[in-house]
């Protein structure tokens, strides 16, 4: 009986690594069978988001296929947590898409073991002559290119005036605030709204902050060799950081944020109106303004104004699979996504500012006013010298968990923050070498 | 003589195998998955590269592996607090509902009703607005002045607000209880009554003994699946068994190591292990039903 009832779960998830990208086409939007008989070539795209990157993403396509008819581009999207998951088990069946949304921290985890193709042996085929060094640089494993960004972004710090209005707390000057300032601030919120709202939040576990913050510290958390470069005094003092912060009530008490609440603007606590600034990518300050009722000051991360922390990054990468049937249509397409000005026009800012510079300063004055925002945004930062970002190294993913997991201990007293910072230590290198 | 014995027999035999026909019939989507995990369980196997022999190793890295540890802990945590727990309830509810309720059928279904949405979404979501910080239960300590914690964010008390989910979810032992307290004979209690028996002599004399079969039919059912808990736990969490660590099943751990960690190899070593630790549970369970277990004919 036993047997029976197990191996059914036994069934369900090994199956499941060949099985789970026959559920694929169900999710997305697909366009018939494989191979069908009209003569085209079919080439398969997915990437992760919801239905409203869905339609800018399928007029970008239509217009290709229009330029190219021989060319039918099959496109599957869902969510970014069961996208990833889905994406694995897709190369482990055999059957990887040609062209796919790469998470930044998981390149190298399909790049180091020979699945992806190398772009830069390409070149004549793919023009990557009008991203910035930088940019480039975000898909770059040593003289090898795995990734192009489909987007730039980076991380902001979004305060709702409309709330910082009603309790008559002045906004710091995002250009020059410190961490310190940021304190100040968002206690003050929170004492003013007598507790309604609490000033600030962000996640202590998200690694995209933590590393903003390393540099900020000097020191590269991850190095241009693929090694962890934090140490653990770095990791102690984020920690004393966003518990000061609690004490101080600048953030809400030990709890109060759900940690597994889902992740879209509508969701969020800033949405709620229960906090009344947050870190979030700048590609999403659309999303989010809308959810939270078009009142959003964007401000650069605390800590800017001694050394630079902040980088240019981006949502996701594109990258092409080493065994894909039909790679020239493929980077044909990656080109088009690239280098074509009214496909990035279609797109919109959905992926963020477009890769290309020239690009999109062309499509720059035809966006919304959220949009152009976060694009003056980022490109105001482009303009500066900014410490570069580099692919995390294989093993990198499983760090967001390792720092979920001891950021919560030490959010409720269990765990003292320099054990913490010693703790992480000992488990990421552990994380990255095996 | 034998012939008219087997008859019927081979009768049986034959409407049994019909019966079991389905279950062969997955089966074979089922045998070699089970088997290649076996061979999966002893070899380094990322999922993106072809997978090499590593012996032992995936069992050995098993022994000082702390986050298995501590997913094994909440699983069997979560399944000694809320197996009988669940089945206590799903007994009791039973009892009330085979006094001959009016409107039975529906008391039935509204009853089974949780066990069927458990994992959806919409349950997280009502969970959320019952236990979250600012949720209807801390509105209600609230009345008396007290701060409720985070019952679902807060990792000292996710897991117990998990367990409850699951008691929650007691219908479908309640069905199968019902449909056994239906088969006890009536004149049996009318006798006791006669004698002069209290309910509680009655049900600790009469319904315990002649239920044990259908309480340990679904002892073993709700252990096996609740060793095997995942879904609960993937969506109240979304797939992190967070907060923390504290909601950690060990399917919720292997399906991470599985498809989010790279490590196929490691994860199916581990579902080797949950087989064992299933079957040994279900061995003591049997050996044991010896000793409490009353059949009536």
């Amino acid at each position: 009986m036993d047997t029976q009832a197990f191996s059914r779960r036994r069934a369900l998830v090994l199956a499941g690594t060949a099985g789970l990208a026959a559920t694929l086409p169900g999710c997305g939007r697909g366009f018939g069978g494989k191979g069908a008989d009209d003569g085209k070539i079919e080439i398969n795209m997915v990437w992760w988001g919801d239905a409203q990157r869905a339609e800018f993403t399928q007029k970008t396509l239509d217009l290709f296929q229009t330029a190219n008819p021989g060319v039918r581009v099959k496109t599957e999207y869902q969510d970014s947590s069961p996208y990833k998951d889905k994406l694995a088990a897709r190369f482990a069946a055999g059957d990887p898409p040609d062209l796919m949304a790469m998470r930044f921290d998981s390149l190298r985890e399909y790049a180091d073991r020979g699945t992806l193709l190398d772009l830069a042996e390409h070149a004549q085929h793919l023009d990557l002559s009008g991203l910035t060094a930088p940019a480039r640089a975000l898909g770059e494993v040593g003289p090898q290119i795995f990734g192009v960004p489909s987007g730039l972004n980076t991380i902001s710090f979004v305060v709702d005036k409309a709330l910082t209005d009603k309790y008559g707390v002045t906004i710091p000057n995002g250009d020059t605030w410190s961490w310190d300032d940021l304190k100040t601030f968002a206690a003050e919120v929170t004492r003013a709204s007598g507790g309604k709202v609490y000033g600030a939040n962000f996640e202590p576990w998200t690694v995209a902050n933590l590393l903003v913050f390393a540099r900020q510290r000097g020191e590269d958390f991850f190095t241009a060799d693929g090694r962890l470069g934090a140490t653990a005094g770095t990791i102690t003092a984020w920690f004393d950081l966003t518990e000061g912060l609690r004490a101080a009530k600048a953030f809400p008490p030990a709890g109060f944020i759900d940690q597994n609440n889902g992740a879209s603007p509508a969701q969020s606590y800033l949405a709620k109106k229960s906090i009344a600034s947050q870190i979030i990518p700048s590609n999403n300050l659309l999303g989010y303004n809308q959810a939270c009722g078009g009142n959003l000051v964007m401000l650069r991360i605390p800590g800017e104004t001694t050394r630079r922390g902040q980088s240019i990054d981006t949502p996701a990468l594109w990258s092409v699979a080493a065994n894909s049937k039909h790679p020239m249509e493929t980077l044909k397409l990656l080109n088009f996504l690239i280098n074509d000005v009214e496909a990035a026009r279609t797109a919109g800012a959905t992926r963020g500012v477009p890769p290309n510079r020239a690009v999109a300063e062309q499509i720059a004055p035809g966006l919304d006013a959220d949009n152009k925002r976060a694009t003056e945004f980022l490109s105001a930062l482009q303009n500066e010298k900014l410490p570069p970002s580099y692919p995390y190294p294989v093993g990198a993913s499983k760090l967001t968990n390792i720092l979920k997991t001891i950021g919560t201990e030490v959010e409720f007293g269990r765990l003292k923050t320099a054990a913490a910072g010693e703790q992480f230590i000992t488990e990421a290198r552990k994380a990255i070498a095996g | 003589m034998t012939t008219a014995i087997s008859r019927p027999r081979r009768r049986q035999d034959r409407a049994g195998y019909l019966f079991l026909l389905p279950w062969f019939g997955g089966m074979v989507f089922m045998i070699v998955p089970f088997f290649a995990s076996l061979y999966l369980a002893f070899t380094d196997y990322d999922l993106l590269t072809p997978p090499t022999w590593a012996g032992l190793a995936n069992f050995r890295r098993m022994l000082d592996d702390a986050t298995l540890h501590q997913s094994l802990k909440v699983t069997v945590i979560y399944t000694v607090v809320s197996v009988p727990l669940s089945l206590m309830v799903a007994l009791a509810v039973a009892m009330v509902l085979d006094r001959g309720v009016r409107g039975l059928a529906i008391y039935r279904s509204i009853y089974y009703l949780p066990s069927l949405l458990a994992g959806s979404v919409a349950i997280v979501m009502l969970w959320r607005y019952i236990f979250g910080y600012s949720g209807v239960v801390n509105d209600f300590l609230a009345w008396f002045g007290i701060q409720g914690p985070g019952w679902a964010s807060d990792p000292r008390y996710a897991l117990s607000t998990l367990i409850l989910l699951h008691v929650w979810t007691f219908g479908s032992p309640m069905v199968i209880f019902l449909a056994g307290l239906r088969q006890i004979p009536a004149m049996y209690y009318e006798a006791a009554s006669m004698d002069g028996a209290s309910g509680w002599k009655q049900f600790r004399s009469i319904t315990l003994p002649l239920l044990s079969p259908i309480i340990f039919f679904n002892l073993v059912q709700s252990l096996i699946a609740s060793f095997q808990t995942f879904t609960q736990g993937y969506v109240i969490s979304n797939g992190t068994g967070g907060p923390g660590q504290s909601t950690l099943f060990y399917n919720l751990y292997l399906y991470q190591k599985g498809f989010a960690e790279f490590d196929m190899g490691y994860a199916s070593a581990m579902a080797w292990l949950l087989l064992m630790i299933i079957a040994g549970f279900t061995v003591v369970n049997f050996l044991a039903a010896r000793y409490w277990v009353f059949y009536d004919n």
